[in-house]
């Protein structure tokens, strides 16, 4: 583990996945290392969200799952790089360097648990803590070649989590070795008092039974690109060799989930976001002799990125007078609809399959043409289960020609993340994982 | 979306945005917003879904406690005499 410890200043300065490095040593040998991504708190590093308005920030405790991951024995090694406030799809978002995917350092390593992913996936026996609000564990998963599960909304305490949109917003792992989420997320797991979302969960079952029977939404391979469907259905083979029925389905709800998420995503946003005014957190250095009207105005205008203003802009829009029930009630409902259509299909399936993005991690020159629509069109696989906040899954399924890793999405009921970890381990056996060639 | 109501919305936000972004923000917000319309069509649930699952409502016994300690919390702040410190009022 000390070479690990010795070797992340040049790995960071090769892929940018840490925005703080752990420094110093224990006496003690820890029992395993772990990063945790920048915007759960830890009170031995700086937090920064991502977000310049943030620099500065040393929070007074740790947050729940860094808090648990440390008495289980682990050392915390770093905090891990990520969009602004969690607002993105590539991790491109960061104010402090953009993460670079390991398989090819010209590409996107996915996001918003960008620096996560790339951890898991560069790091020997490495697990992280991921955040997922609207996809954002199983994304960089997939463009990273590595596991990742995103748990039951309420699963694990939200207590320490900087808040994007607190009633989406849930805490998972990222590890390039599937028995690390089963054996991890137990650890982060359970009821909390600070947290009073995470007090209504049932326990956590991981002897429940395996995923037996998935369903495919057509709606989810329409739109794909040649190389992710041909990836996909390749695995559609492994699975049936494994003994699990797959059946094609209908799921029109589906295409409703993305308006609905980004409506709500944003208008929680924009109310969480209104606290970072220059005082108490983070940067402080304004000239305190303005108007308070001013001081917020000119701090908020100077610190915040691009993204976090399009959102705030957008999430505050859809909150107001006048539009409030086009808008953010009628995402209210539509999330139920989701949830109900979702709850039909686990009458006769076990989990949704899809793929679990569009296309293999795309060139950081084809990302910086993309216009807003089309970079959050390219969550329309990941954001309904986040919407319904059920538990999902990202397994590495195949390569494509430029051996870029694909990945495809299960979505079980809510709480059933026993078999989806059962279901990580078979296939960890029945699929051959590679890992990228780390020069260090 | 109109340029006044991207400043308005803006304003109501504490944000202050230069031309350039002003211009930006107005095209990006109208297409986002063109591309929630076809929520107009989404049938719905009855009811609305503002989390996911059920959520338990568990309160706290109302016992004063310090669960930080606040000297911890104002150590990074800018402070007067243990005031936090902010910018003028009036």
């Amino acid at each position: 583990m000390k070479d690990v410890l010795a070797s992340l200043p040049a790995l960071n300065e090769r892929y940018s996945m840490f925005s703080c490095i752990a420094s110093g040593a224990d006496t003690e040998e820890p029992k395993f290392l772990f990063s945790a991504k920048d915007n759960l708190t830890s009170k031995d590093m700086e937090t920064k969200c991502g977000s310049r308005i943030l620099e500065g920030y040393r929070p007074a405790f740790d947050a729940a799952a860094v808090e648990k991951m440390r008495q289980y024995g682990g050392r915390l090694i770093g905090k891990n790089n990520m969009d602004g406030f969690g607002f993105g799809t590539f991790s491109t978002n960061s104010a402090f360097g953009v993460p670079k995917n390991p398989f090819d350092l010209e590409r996107s390593c996915g996001g918003s648990s960008g620096g996560s992913a790339c951890a898991a996936a560069v790091i020997e026996d490495h697990v992280s803590l991921g955040v997922s609000t609207g996809g954002s564990i199983c994304c960089p998963a997939s463009f990273c070649g590595v596991y990742g599960i995103a748990p039951t909304y309420g699963r694990v305490s939200r207590y320490g989590l900087i808040d994007y949109g607190n009633s989406l917003d849930k805490i998972g792992l990222l590890s390039s070795d599937p028995a690390a989420l089963a054996e991890f997320l137990p650890v982060i797991s359970g009821k909390d008092p600070r947290d009073p979302t995470s007090c209504a969960q049932p326990p956590l079952d991981l002897k429940g039974k395996r995923i037996g029977s998935v369903a495919v939404p057509e709606e989810a391979l329409k739109g794909i690109s040649k190389d992710v469907l041909s990836a996909f259905e390749s695995s559609l083979d492994i699975l049936r060799s494994m003994g699990v029925e797959v059946k094609r389905v209908s799921m029109p709800s589906l295409k409703y989930a993305m308006p609905a998420y980004y409506i709500l995503a944003t208008s929680e946003a924009s109310t969480n976001l209104a606290r970072y005014v220059g005082m108490r957190y983070g940067r402080q250095d304004g000239d305190l002799s303005l108007g308070f009207d001013d001081y917020f105005t000119s701090f908020r205008s100077e610190y915040f990125g691009d993204e976090a203003k399009r959102r705030i802009l957008l999430g505050t829009y859809t909150r107001m007078a006048g539009f409030r029930d086009r808008y953010y009630a009628k995402a209210l409902k539509v999330r139920l609809h989701v949830i109900s259509s979702y709850k039909k299909v686990f009458e006769d399936h076990d989990a949704v399959l899809t793929p679990t993005m569009p296309f293999a991690a795309p060139k950081f020159e084809d990302i910086s043409k993309m216009t807003p629509v089309e970079s959050y069109s390219a969550d329309f696989l990941t954001v309904p289960a986040n919407l319904a906040g059920i538990p999902h899954l990202s397994v590495p399924c195949g390569y494509d020609e430029d051996g870029m890793p694909i990945g495809m999405q299960l979505a079980a009921a809510h709480w059933a993340e026993g078999p989806l970890l059962t279901f990580a381990e078979e296939w960890g056996s029945a699929f051959d994982v590679r890992r990228p060639e780390v020069p260090l | 979306m109109d340029k006044e109501t991207v400043k308005k919305v803006a304003k109501t936000a504490h944000l202050a945005l230069s031309d350039d972004e002003l211009e930006r923000y107005c095209k990006d917000l109208g297409e986002i917003l063109d591309y929630f319309k076809v929520l107009d069509e989404s049938p719905e649930g009855e009811g609305y879904g503002v989390d996911p699952v059920e959520i338990a409502d568990i309160l706290r016994d109302d016992v004063p406690g310090i669960f930080i300690d606040p000297y911890e919390l104002l150590k990074d702040m800018k402070t007067y005499e243990n005031y936090v410190r902010g910018p003028r009022l009036l």
